[in-house]
């Protein structure tokens, strides 16, 4: 098999000396363009959230704004709603990432211990509720049921521990050499120590990972807003209210047949901001801060995920 | 021993009990004539309210029905939706993954990396906004429709979401344009951690570039690959809910309609809880027996395994 | 041991919280027993109101205002009318927890009655305490007075908009109705024809002929001939001509005649209105690049993208209601673009009288209804509340503003403002800081004449209106001898004493109506194709949609709104 490989290079010498050069550049034109379909919607969403409003409004923007200003985002920012939901998405991801990765992380630590007796239970206890969805409905009760509406931590109590991470971890900590914990075992530490102080430290690149995974879920999550915390202003996150302004824009929903009032309503109110710039300025409020997370994570990722199987 | 270990994992087993199977006791409206009222919790109502039978399964499952086929339909769409997301999804990462292997230079490498996980840090309600622009009639700013029409592939404007035939593409469309860059990340990580004397050796005996990818590279991910795809199975049933939802418009119902969306409709916009929670129970349903055949059919292959 | 503490301790802290979550549920309701409102005895009302509008800024003069001479603040969960199916949805799931004081909905499904979320009112107000509430209500107690299951039958909700007050009442100056809606500048090219007998042909002449001369707007957009909306909520944007064109008024989705309701969707009306539309549609290939006579996006378009292009001035003509493109309209407006703003005209078949224009109805089941979780003394200080709202002191407040600073009065007691207040009370960003915008919405008015001889709303009192008109304007209605939008449409017969039909609520998750809601899946699903079809298919997919329709137990539907209908005319005839 490889002499006759080698036969064949030989008879193509020539080309082999080109050939580098043609991947590569083919290669590079390719993730070149990629890039640019990936950047392209987010500069031009810029670009609108820097541009006046009537203006906006009669299109062709692509990556420059035409009739530059900052008034969308004086807008959005003087809404002291939007500049509350900021916080709020804020402090729901933190809290919910700080959580999730003590808890997951310990839970991973106990399920790949070979001598635990129920590892298996648990490992498929979780594995299932992957797939195992009750269905919005229930899910709505018992939420309602265990006194979760209508306050903050509805935005964590029930994300606290996924199983796709579990097993991410997992899989992390079964590649640390057991002599680590052995060594450790041999100074007299518990399990809880040897989780607390050898495996942690060690899991950084991948909780790192699970941290970022955790954060983009949370910052980015509205449903849970709108289905348990609608009825306090206080409590709404940022997605939620650009959710509202899109539903508003697309006219989402089905307000059925609504033709009166609204006609009187119609000559009381005149909007200046055209809600096409005022919903870009919002997008890029929502996109940056969680853009900004990332670069510190980043380094971490190529060694943090490695996927293992589930079995126990 | 047994006992730190447990008392370290008991507690979040409880809770995971609590969050996910305790609500199992909900399927019951699915078996009642549910009807919400002010002053009676649905804890109450599940108590109290008067058992149908199964009606409303038969009522999901009567495709003479407008209701029924609408309900298969939407099981029909999340099935294609997910399928088709997943196929060219699981395609397009092994494959940027590759490439991206093949870039030495760390800096440029790094710099293409980041600029390809951007779109998974925006939620899908921006997506699907973003999304919504984009795949407009040209004199609507859709930069999709001005990009086909420069390049002369297409000499008439695309109408995508009037044409119901498109939507399955651009659920699979934007999915991919969310997580491709993210879902590479897997595949790297499995790529790095091969023998960089595997390559040399290869490259001794005259392996070619493809070749070295095809046997080393590939084979390297293939775990990773066998297992993603299985998991991925469970969620044939899962399309999403944002893009259907505010790309949906009338005329693509036919297509755009997953089962997320006809349960929101059903269940929350009308206020049909029994009906939601049956649609409910029938997607869980079909989901888990999907996944344990095809669990069982990778075990009897011999390869890696779920459970 | 350590461990375990550490453990025990996550998981004591974990639902710690969640304990905690429960004493959250509700926000404590201050219980008043004085029922004279007053800043010494401050109180705080919540309240949930479906709107469009904004919460006010938090340092908001009006709110300052009611704070300081009536001791109330409020706490405002504002919901847009394209979210409140959902949310009310969930709040009525959630068995009520959560539920503000006052319920302040624009829902034509009376799903909050319906749940037994709204108090009923009518023994509160025949005690005589709230004399204002009693005089907005009187005369409409019958009309007003639910009669569905599942609630007892009575008085829940206060009306929001169409009380009118005064004999006549002075209404204003511009048709928020319904009508095919044409850009001034088509008919300034025209030389401004005649308007009168229109014919749904003749409409389309006079976009297309100008198109054909103007194929680009004076900035180079390509202009668009004829639009619609459909997008949720506006379906009827689509739906609704047909029955305009067959000469009867708004009932929704059915024709009534004698009593009787009857779907229109697969009848001839239907049939020649939708085949008309396609046969413009498919001369669109006649018209360079992107020009279109009918827009293909119609029945796609977003309400975003509807107003943009209605705002970039593309587009010459659609049907609508006028209410259904303020914000456009405005921004051509403030642009200083009044040629391309529009006037309604009103294309009939066969020569048949227009009765686009309607006399205001009076909403029912839309306004402020107080929960039915507050306790006896809390629903007499809301009223008290409600009544005080009500009195023209403070409607003059709510509506005009501050007499110096929102306007002035004249010497003959007129009511007037100059520029800059004109500008001020159109500015939304003033309006945050100085009106109740999302409030007024809602609230119980006292629309037509006040006692004082001035309107209501500034843009009502008719030397505003003239006052408030452009250079433009003015001229153009010259031309048409015309002195307000309102003479461009027909002058409305008294309604019906069943009118509207499309207010008949047909009781949530019946067969009529998941019937309903089938025909307009129906509709959206199948007529754009019908609009957008070749030359040669126009009548397969016609048959496909009649079909579709066939497979709908409409008779169901029919009965409800005849049902309806009859009711209202037994209970209401007299």
């Amino acid at each position: 098999m490889i002499k006759s490989l080698e036969g064949k290079q030989k008879t193509r010498k020539k080309p082999l000396r080109l050939e580098p050069i043609i991947f590569h550049t083919i290669n590079y034109i390719l993730l070149a363009v990629l890039c640019i379909v990936m950047l392209y919607p987010m500069l031009n969403q810029l670009a609108i959230s820097f541009n006046d409003g009537l203006d906006a409004v009669r299109g062709g923007i692509r990556i420059f704004p035409r009739v530059p200003t900052l008034e969308n985002y004086r807008v959005v920012f003087a809404t002291h709603t939007m500049f509350n939901a900021f916080l709020m998405s804020v402090y729901r991801t933190i809290v919910t990432v700080v959580l999730n990765i003590v808890i997951t992380s310990m839970l991973a630590y106990v399920l790949s211990r070979p001598e635990f007796v129920f590892r298996k239970f648990i490992t498929i206890v979780f594995v299932l509720t992957m797939y195992f969805d009750p269905g919005l409905i229930p899910n709505f009760i018992l939420i309602q049921s265990l006194g979760l509406m209508n306050s903050f931590h509805v935005y964590w109590i029930p994300n606290l521990i996924a199983a796709f991470n579990l097993i991410i971890i997992r899989t992390y900590i079964r590649g640390i050499p057991e002599s680590f914990i052995e060594s450790a075992r041999l100074d007299g530490a518990g399990d809880f120590r040897i989780y607390w102080q050898v495996i942690m430290p060690l899991c950084k690149p991948t909780l790192a990972t699970i941290a970022l995974f955790v954060a983009v879920g949370s910052w980015n999550a509205w449903f849970d807003n709108f289905l348990f915390n609608a009825a306090r202003q206080d409590l709404s996150v940022l997605q939620f209210e650009l959710m509202r302004l899109l539903a508003a824009a697309t006219g989402v929903g089905a307000a059925g047949q609504g033709q009166a009032g609204q006609a009187a309503a119609a000559g009381l109110g005149v909007a200046q901001v055209s809600p096409l710039t005022i919903r870009a300025a919002v997008t890029i409020v929502a996109a940056v801060p969680i853009l900004c997370v990332y670069p510190f994570l980043q380094r971490y990722f190529v060694h943090g995920v490695q996927l293992g199987g589930v079995k126990g | 021993m047994q006992r730190t270990l447990l008392l370290m994992s008991i507690p979040f087993l409880l809770y995971r009990l609590l969050f996910s199977y305790v609500p199992l006791i909900g399927w019951a409206i699915a078996f009642q004539d549910f009807r919400p009222r002010i002053g009676v919790t649905p804890l109450q109502s599940l108590r109290t309210n008067e058992f149908i039978g199964l009606d409303n399964f038969r009522v999901l499952l009567d495709t003479d029905t407008v209701l029924g086929a609408r309900f298969v339909q939407s099981i029909i769409n999340t099935f294609g939706q997910a399928l088709l997301t997943q196929i060219v999804g699981f395609i397009c990462a092994i494959v940027l993954s590759l490439m991206l292997n093949e870039v030495r230079q760390n800096g440029i490498k790094k710099v293409i990396q980041n600029i390809l996980y951007l779109p998974h840090f925006l939620s899908w309600v921006i997506v699907a906004s973003l999304a919504s622009v984009a795949l407009a009639l040209p004199a609507s700013g859709g930069i999709i429709n001005e990009f086909l029409l420069w390049t002369r592939i297409i000499s008439e404007p695309i109408h995508f979401l009037a044409n119901p035939s498109y939507f399955w593409g651009i659920v699979a469309g934007t999915h991919l344009w969310r997580n491709l860059g993210w879902n590479t990340i897997i595949y790297l990580a499995a790529m790095t951690a091969v023998d960089p004397s595997l390559y040399e050796a290869a490259s001794i005996d005259g392996a070619s570039r493809y070749r070295k990818m095809w046997h080393i590279t590939l084979s390297s991910i293939k775990p990773t690959i066998v297992i993603l795809m299985i998991m991925n199975v469970g969620w044939l049933l899962t399309s999403g809910f944002e893009i259907q939802w505010f790309l949906g418009h009338g005329v693509n119902i036919p297509r755009s309609e997953n089962i997320d969306i006809f349960i929101f409709r059903y269940g929350i916009q009308m206020g049909n809880f029994g009906l939601a929670t049956a649609s409910g129970i029938l997607r869980t349903g079909i989901s888990i027996t999907l996944l344990s055949i095809v669990n069982f059919i990778a075990g009897r292959l011999g390869s890696e395994k779920l459970f | 041991m350590k461990n375990l503490f550490l453990v025990s301790a996550l998981f004591m802290f974990v639902f710690a919280f969640a304990a905690c979550g429960r004493n959250e549920d509700a926000p404590p309701q201050q219980s008043s027993e004085n029922l004279i409102l007053s800043p010494d005895n401050p109180v705080e009302i919540s309240m949930l109101i479906v709107t469009n509008q904004v919460e006010p800024a938090p340092n908001n003069r009006m709110a300052a205002l009611m704070a300081e001479r009536l001791g109330v603040t409020i706490n405002y969960e504002i919901v847009t009318p394209e979210m409140q199916a959902e949310r009310l949805s969930v709040l009525i799931a959630g068995g009520g927890v959560g539920l503000p004081d006052i319920l302040a909905t624009t829902e034509i499904e009376p799903r909050l009655t319906e749940a037994g979320a709204k108090l009923r009112l009518d023994d509160f107000l025949d005690s005589g305490r709230w004399p204002n509430i009693y005089e907005h209500i009187a005369p409409y107690r019958r009309r007003l007075s639910w009669t569905g299951g599942d609630a007892s039958p009575g008085f829940y909700t206060i009306p929001n908009y169409n009380r009118f007050y005064g004999d006549p009442p002075i209404l204003g100056g511009t048709h928020f109705g319904s009508g095919f809606f044409i850009q001034k500048r088509v008919l300034e090219w025209h030389d401004f024809p005649d308007l009168t007998d229109m014919t749904l042909e003749r409409y389309f002449q006079l976009i297309e002929e100008f198109l054909i001369a103007n194929p680009y707007t004076p900035e180079g957009l390509p202009h668009i001939g004829f639009t619609f909306p459909a997008f949720p909520g506006r379906e009827w944007g689509m739906t609704n001509p047909p029955m305009f064109l067959a000469g009867h008024p708004n009932n929704g989705g059915v024709l009534v005649h004698d009593g009787i309701a009857t779907i229109y969707a697969d009848t001839e009306y239907s049939r020649r209105y939708f085949q008309f539309l396609n046969e413009m549609f498919n001369r669109n290939s006649e018209f360079p690049g992107h020009v279109v006579l009918v827009d293909p996006e119609a029945a796609t378009q977003s309400q975003d993208m509807y107003f943009a292009n209605i705002a970039s001035g593309r587009v010459l003509g659609m049907h609508d209601q006028r209410w259904g493109f303020s914000t456009p309209h405005d921004s051509l407006i403030a642009a200083g673009q009044f040629d391309r703003t529009f006037v309604a005209t009103m294309p009939t078949f066969d020569g048949r009288a227009p009765w686009y224009a309607d006399r205001d109805v009076l909403n029912i089941h839309q306004g402020f209804a107080i929960s039915s979780t507050v306790s006896q003394e809390r629903a007499e200080l809301l009223l008290t509340f409600i009544d005080t709202i009500l009195s023209e002191e403070w409607q003059i407040l709510l509506s005009w503003g501050e007499e110096g600073i929102d306007y002035h009065v004249g010497a003959d007691g007129i009511f007037y403002r100059t520029p800059q207040q004109r500008l001020d009370y159109d500015n939304t960003t003033w309006q945050q800081n100085n009106r109740l915008m999302a409030f007024f919405d809602t609230m119980p008015k006292r629309q037509g004449t006040l006692s004082c001889g001035n309107a209501f709303a500034p843009g009502d009192q008719p030397l505003e209106f003239m006052e408030s008109l452009s250079d433009y304007h003015r001229w153009f209605l010259e031309q048409y001898n015309k002195y307000t939008w309102r003479d461009f449409v027909n002058d409305p017969p008294p309604n019906p004493v069943y009118y509207p039909a499309w207010q008949i609520s047909v009781g949530a998750g019946t067969p009529a109506n998941i019937a309903s809601s089938e025909l307009e899946a129906a509709a959206l699903i199948h007529l754009p194709q019908i609009i957008m079809a070749g030359p040669h298919d126009f009548d397969a997919l016609w048959a496909a949609y009649v079909e579709h329709i066939g497979r709908i137990d409409v008779a169901a539907f029919e009965n409800a709104m005849t049902a309806g209908i009859q009711e209202r005319i037994a209970l209401w005839g007299q």
